[in-house]
Parts: C-alpha cells; structure tokens; sequence
C-alpha cells in the first residue's frame, strides 16, 4: 500500500467521526488510529465504523484509569484487513458509576466482551440482557478483580457447592457434554438439546480455565516475565501468544526487533503450526472412530515435537520468547537436522493424508457435515481454518505480515464447501505450506544478533498486534506502564469461533456433533480468560465433553 | 502404596484449567513412541472405573466442585497423580484470584469434607514429558524408585 | 457426494498396514531404555552451593515465584521448589556469578511434596550499628572484591548507611542536630 492511499483512508475515517462529533480527539501511530469519543457518541461512531467502512470488532476492553486519569476507559478495537489498520475508539466512563452504552445490537460480537468488562471491572452496559460470564458461580457481585484497587491475590473463600443441572421437563431431551469429557481435554460444558436425533439447540458454558492471567500480568509480574505468562494461556498455540504479546510491546515501545530474531519467531510458530494441525487431524480421525490414524498422525508429530525441543528446549516451544528478540539461537548443525526431519515428516505426511483420505468412512462423514455458509462465517467474523473452510481468504500472515512472512510465499488454502471436509483439507494443506515456509525461513536466515539491545519501553504507548494462530487470529492489545504492563488484553481465536458452532450444530444429527464441535479445533483454555452462548428457551440438554483443545 | 495396585492402572484424566500442554502430553504417552498401554495405562471414560486420576491445572474455582465430585466417584483405593507445575504448586498462577493453587490446596478442603484419597504422586513439570508420566507410574507400581530427595544445604562463608 | 468410486474398507485397511509394516516398531522402551529426549531439553535447576552468594536475582527474575527469599534468625534461605518450576531458565540468565546450572533431569516423580524442595542457607552480616541483618556473608565479600572502595561503610545497612551520610552532611554544613 503506498503511503497516498494511506492518508486517503485516514482522512476517511477521520472525517466520518468529525461528522458525527466534530470534536474528537484522534492520533495515529504504527498502524493503529486511536480516537477519543465520549459515551453519547459511541454507537453512532461505532454504527459508522462498522457498517459504513466495512470493519470488524477485533474486541473490546475496559480499563481502570482512575489512578491515571481519574475514570474508567472502555477500549473497542476495530480492524480494518484491507488497509491492515486498526482503529481504537475509547470512551471515558465516570469513575463512581461506569455505565456505557452496549453496541451489541450493532456488532453482535460484542456480547462476550461486554460481559467480560462487566465481571472483571464492574462496567454496567445499558440496553442489553447483562449475566455471569467469566467469574465464577459464587463470586461476591461487587468485587471486580481487574480494578486497581483490587490485589490480585485476593481469594474470597473458595466455595465448592456443587451445580447440579436438572433438565426442564419439555419434550426436547437434553444431552449434557461435559466438563469432563473422555476423549478431550478441556473442563468445558456443553448442554446441547434434541429432538429425537436433531441438535436443536446448543448451550455453552466455559470459562473454567479463567485462571486470571491478564490481572497477573498487570500486578505480580514485569515485561519479560510477561512473555512467560502468555506462553501458558495455552499449551499448544502458546508460542503464538507469547509472540503477539513480546510484538505488542515492540511495537508501543518502538523497539527494533533483529531480523534473525524475527526469523527464528516465524520458524518456531511454523513448528507450532505443523503440530497443532497433526494433533487436531489425529483427533478428528479418532474422532470419526479411524483410531489407526489417530495413531499415525500422532507417531509423525512426534518427530515435530522433538524439532521443537531440539530448536528450544521445550517440547511445547516454551520459554524462548522474550520482548526485543529470542532467546536461543539456530546454529547451522540445527539448521541442517531441521531440514532432515522435515523432509522425513512432509514424506510420512504425504502418504499417511493419501491413506487417511481414502479411508470412505471418513470422508462420508466429513462431507456435508456441520456446514457454515460464507454468509454466516462473514457475519460472524470467524478466522483461522474455520473461515478458509468456508471460503473467506483471510490470513493474518499474508494479510498484515508480521515476524518474518514478508519474505516467504506461501499459499493459503482456501475451500468454500464450508463442511467439515473443507475444514479438514484446510489444516492438511496447511501443514504442507508450513514446511514450505520453514525451508524457505531457514535457507535465507539472516546473519546477526538474536536480541535488541537497550530498550526503554516508556510509560502509558498503547499498540493492537495481531498474529495467526493454528486456529485463527490472535489479538493482543497492551497498554504500558511503570515497569510491567498497565492493561493487557488477549483475544484468542476460539474465542470468535465458537458462536460459528450454533450454526453449524442446527438441525445437524448428534451424531456428527462431536466431530463439528472440534472442527472449529476449539481452544479453552486460551479463550477462557472470558465467554458465553445466549441462553435461549427452555429446552432438554445433551452435554458433550469437547475440551478438545487443542489449542 | 504399591501393594494396592498390582495389575493395570485405569486412569481417568481431570483437567482443572491447565493450559492443555501437559492434556496433550498424557495423550501423547498412549501414541506409538511411548504407549503407556505397556504398562498397563488406560484412559477410561468414567471416573468410577479409575484406579488414578490424572489431575492436571492449577484447580480454579469454577472447575472445583466439578473437580470434588469427580474424586468422590473414584472408587477407593483412589490415587491422585498431580501433573506439571500448576497441579503440584499452582505453578504461574499460584496466588491468583481465579485459582486455589494446586492440589496441595486441594487435598486440605477434601480433608475438610472427609473425603479421603489413598495416595498423591506428584509430577512436577512444565509441560510434563510423556516420559515424566510414564516414569511416575513406574513409582507408583512400585517398579521404579524415586529419584528426588529434600535438600538443606549450607554455603560455608 | 463425490462421484469418484469410495474406495473399499479392504483396500484402505491394507495401505494403513502397509504404512505401518514399512514404519515398524518405534516405540522406545523407556523406563527400561533411553527416553526420547535432545541435548537442549531444559529440565530441573541445580544450585551450586559453593558459588552461590545468596543475592536474590534468581528470585527477582523467576516468573512463577518458584525461587523464593527467606530471611529467618539471622539466615537467609534460597529456597527452589521444583514442584512450581517452570523450566525457563530465566535464573540462570541472571546469575552473576554462574552458580545455577541447568540439568537434563526430568524424573522428578515423588509421593512426598516436601521431596520437592531445595533449600540453600546462607548466614547473614549484621549491622555495625543497629544490629539487624542484612546481606549474606558471601554478598559482603563479593562487593569488595568488585568494588574495593565500599570496604568501609559495608557493614553498615543501607538504614544506618543513609543516616550516617545524612549526618556527616549535617555536621559539614554547621548543622548540630542529629539526623532522624
């Protein structure tokens, strides 16, 4: 994009806020377009950003400013891909009673977030159902953990009452999924309701890996042991965390990360790709009863997983990241085992996806399965391998390069049938590339340092950095402070992806449920720093267990 | 402990917010490099049927009544393997709000409601190998020893 | 669904068995053989006692407060409890004086939590003036070798040290009022 049309979508949006509210402060910085609107205009700001300039809610944060400024601040963080801007609207709330206008009639995305800043720092949005999202059952109504004054240790009395669910008598039976599922792996509940073999209706409630990461990183901890924290939001994609959050902080700081660095980044978060998608194709063939390619898929991400060690010292990528640069180096006897795995890999690969797909029970139960229309997947706004399965070429890689993938082709595959199959060949293919761009990484890595050296990361910068993760889009949005960061908000892809279910689960037989809920290759324990689906009627639930998380 | 447990240990697998590493190592100990089914080693679907549970996760409030039940359905003799950092000492987040801090924490309010668990193995790791999983049900059949001792030592000025 | 012919459950079960004949057995028969881990496995630390000058930047740096400081009866204790490590290695990266080395070691399984932890006592100095301890012994003897000059006012702690500095100001300017 050259830097004329930039200032020609600036000055766009520029002039649509004026029009609305003549006085509105704005600033631009790296990529980002901060404006400052008060709370009357929110919505018609947000009705123009959203439906008149075609972007998407990215998230939306509450911030505690009162030891600052002396109120509290919302944050709604839109994204515009095609001029890869960010644009933050914030509004001041008033520091005794924050009360704000809801915009989720206008970006039905909203809702989780909303309700995130409502338990977490007691903002009241008017005009909307308001409920219980990420604090637990039990949780005094008046104390809000991510306020200031608020210690993070504080532990009001653990109470271990048990819920115990009694389905509504009604002719829809419930199926109960959840939280402990056996095949999967993440405490999550899931009530779907049927008639006779028919989803009508699924329920969801997470949230039971709220685990306080983000007030963690705000209090107890400084910006290199932040990187640390992030990596364990969640155990598969953390790299990619740990990643968007050392270049969240790069980029509010203006640090020059080294080229070498920036490499080897892109190199691990391909590494983690690769596994990632070999652990979901194993449990989705597991899933579909094909244990042998379970056991297939899993034996060739071992050679992964042991790159992954050699290359970091961790079997789960962790603990190389930090903010200016990484870690451990990749020496040319490195480089040269690398490529041998690879090479071991993209050939088992090959011949294990030939003999999977073949399998004629697992394409029969794939196709036509838990379908999500292009129409739907874009209202939505679903990323990762969920909306290339539905025909939306959208790729945080391509799209805004971030780490090294501006000097690497790639494709990115993209299948609009919008079934499980199409999310299945998505992620195959998306294995393939991944080694592509690894070879193409370590062939051309740049000599150098591996970290930048003297930083000061200032007081009060604020950045949006954007990643992708195995599942989709990561988002991070920090906001410095003194010596650690002062807000620091995470929005993982599952997080976008799972309303996408209610659509694809509708009117689909139970039997395929299993399946479809994985296929969004949903992650917990990185979207549950917050979340919930709308209750609707009152209907018979089916738990399913899918705490399939892989990440 | 061992004498308990002679022959194959099912095993029930209760994540109570860990970050899912350490999940996917336990499964990655039952795939072809590892198989812990050599051992005897295998996932049930209920925790009535467990010898052990495989506890992983720091244990947050949301997940702790759900995670009582589940150990009060375990048949007794009932073991508790506490897997990675978070489950032994509540590991990143040890005092945050949202966790109680790893079974430590967990096993004073089972003894509060009397219920009782048989023995606790601890696995410390961050994620756990699969080798780490494996290794530590070799102490608990009694077939390996243990490695780790406290230590006090004294730097002599 | 697709108009190519399925293939048949036979045909599919035998490319699966050719795959796996030609793959054959990859197990590793650890506990009874090597495990399948690399040089660079990051696993438990390891405290050299001798080196060690009980200065406190492992514990600063350690994201998961599994080091931690404790000062008692005139002691300091820097306690390592492996059961919260996370394998980072970030102490070791700040030592200044290499005592922490990092192992491959990862068969950490106990049935006693307490196995878990490992403590290193240093004795501490106590304040010429007040009394109160303050640094390690080794801490003391590190400083001046480093810095030679601070032999003098060392043994003070940074209380007294200030209030000492205060008052021989005081006293420079004329003042004859005790500094408190």
């Amino acid at each position: 994009m050259t830097k004329k049309s930039l200032d020609h979508v600036l000055k766009e949006y520029i002039d649509g806020i004026k029009s609305i509210y003549p006085k509105a402060d704005y600033l631009f910085s790296n990529d980002t377009l901060f404006i400052v609107v008060p709370k009357e205009k929110l919505r018609d700001v947000t009705e123009f950003i959203h439906n008149k300039m075609d972007c998407y809610l990215r998230t939306c944060l509450g911030s505690d400013e009162r030891p600052l400024l002396g109120h509290f601040a919302l944050y709604h963080i839109f994204g515009d891909d095609r001029n890869g801007l960010n644009i933050v609207v914030k509004t001041y709330l008033d520091p005794k009673k924050p009360v704000a206008p809801t915009i989720m009639d206008i970006v039905p995305a909203a809702d989780w977030c909303e309700m995130e800043a409502r338990d977490l720092l007691g903002i009241e949005f008017e005009g909307r159902k308001q409920y219980r999202l990420v604090l637990p059952v039990g949780w005094p109504d008046n104390l809000h953990p991510l306020r200031k004054d608020v210690p993070y240790n504080i532990r009001p009395r653990p109470s271990a009452v048990g819920e115990r669910i009694t389905p509504p008598k009604t002719a829809t039976a419930t199926i109960p999924v959840g939280p402990y599922h056996p095949a999967l792996h993440e405490p999550e509940y899931f009530e779907l309701y049927v008639e006779g073999e028919t989803v009508v209706d699924v329920k969801y409630r997470g949230f039971h890996v709220h685990r306080g990461i983000e007030k963690l990183g705000e209090s107890r901890m400084n910006y290199q042991q932040v990187n640390f924290l992030a990596e364990r939001i969640c155990g598969i994609c953390g790299f990619v965390h740990s990643t968007c959050y050392a270049q969240a902080v790069e980029k509010a700081a203006k640090i020059d990360v080294p080229e070498r660095a920036k490499f080897i980044r892109s190199i691990v978060l391909e590494i983690e790709r690769i596994h990632s998608h070999l652990l979901w194709i194993g449990v989705a063939a597991h899933l579909l009863g094909y244990d042998t390619g379970f056991m297939h898929a899993w034996r060739i991400r071992e050679h992964i997983m042991v790159l992954a060690e050699f290359l970091t010292g961790s079997r789960k990528t962790y603990g190389i990241n930090l903010v200016g640069g990484v870690r451990r180096d990749i020496n040319e006897d490195k480089k040269k085992q690398a490529i041998e795995v690879l090479d071991k890999v993209e050939k088992d690969y090959m011949e294990y996806l030939k003999a999977l797909l073949a399998v004629p029970e697992v394409k029969k139960r794939a196709t036509e399965t838990g379908i999500l229309p292009k129409e739907d997947a874009r209202k939505l706004s679903v990323v990762g391998p969920t909306a290339r399965g539905s025909g939306l070429d959208r790729d945080v890689r391509r799209d805004v390069p971030y780490a090294a993938y501006n000097y690497v082709d790639f494709n990115v595959p993209v299948y609009d049938s919008g079934d499980n199959l199409a999310r299945l060949l998505v992620r195959a293919d998306e294995v393939i590339e991944s080694i592509k761009i690894i070879r193409q990484l370590l062939d051309q890595l740049p000599k150098g340092p591996i970290m930048a050296e003297d930083f000061e990361i200032p007081e009060n910068r604020a950045a949006v950095s954007l990643a992708e993760a195995p599942r989709g889009e990561d988002i991070h949005y920090i906001i410095t402070g003194d010596g650690r960061p002062y807000r620091w908000k995470v929005r993982a892809p599952t997080y976008q992806n799972i309303p996408a279910l209610k659509v694809m689960l509708k009117g689909a037989p139970l039997a395929d449920a299993p399946l479809t809920i994985a296929s969004i290759d949903p992650c917990f324990s990185c979207t549950d720093r917050i979340y919930v689906i709308n209750e609707t009627s009152a209907r018979k639930i089916v738990r399913i267990g899918i705490g399939l998380c892989p990440g | 402990m061992s004498e308990y447990i002679k022959k194959s240990i099912w095993v029930f697998h209760l994540n109570t917010g860990s970050c899912n590493a350490c999940d996917i190592e336990i499964l990655d100990a039952l795939t072809p490099y590892f198989d812990a089914e050599r051992l005897g080693v295998k996932l049930v679907v209920s925790p009535r049927h467990a010898d052990a549970l495989l506890l992983t996760g720091p244990i947050t409030y949301e997940s702790l009544p759900k995670v009582i039940r589940a150990i009060e359905a375990v048949p007794r003799p009932r073991f508790i393997l506490a897997l990675g950092s978070c489950a032994v000492g509540g590991g990143i987040w040890h005092d945050t709000y949202s966790t109680i801090g790893g079974v430590p924490e967990l096993l004073k309010i089972l003894k509060n409601r009397g219920i009782e668990v048989d023995g606790v193995y601890y696995v410390p790791g961050c994620p756990i190998r699969p080798e780490a999983l494996i290794y530590a049900v070799g102490i608990l059949k009694g077939i390996l020893q243990k490695k780790v001792k406290m230590r006090v030592r004294k730097a002599i000025a | 669904m697709s108009e190519d012919k399925p293939a048949t459950s036979r045909s599919t079960i035998l490319k699966a068995l050719e795959i796996a004949l030609k793959t054959g057995r990859v197990t590793r028969k650890y506990p009874f053989a090597e495990p399948l881990i690399t040089d660079e496995f990051r696993g438990r630390i390891e405290i050299d006692e001798e080196k060690c000058i009980g200065c406190g930047a492992c514990v600063l740096a350690c994201p998961p407060n599994a080091l931690e400081l404790i000062e008692e009866n005139g002691q300091r204790m820097i306690k390592y409890f492996i059961g919260r490590c996370i394998y980072c290695w970030r102490c070791i990266d700040v030592c200044p004086v290499n005592a922490i080395r990092g192992t491959r070691d990862f068969e950490l399984a106990t049935d006693n939590i307490d196995d878990l932890v490992d403590i290193v006592v240093h004795d501490m100095v106590k304040c010429s003036s007040c009394g109160s301890a303050f640094m390690t012994i080794r801490q003391k003897i590190y400083v001046i070798k480093k810095a030679p000059l601070t032999e003098n006012y060392i043994d003070k702690d940074p209380k007294c040290r200030r209030e000492k500095t205060l008052n021989a100001l005081l006293k420079r300017r004329g003042g004859v009022m005790k500094y408190e």
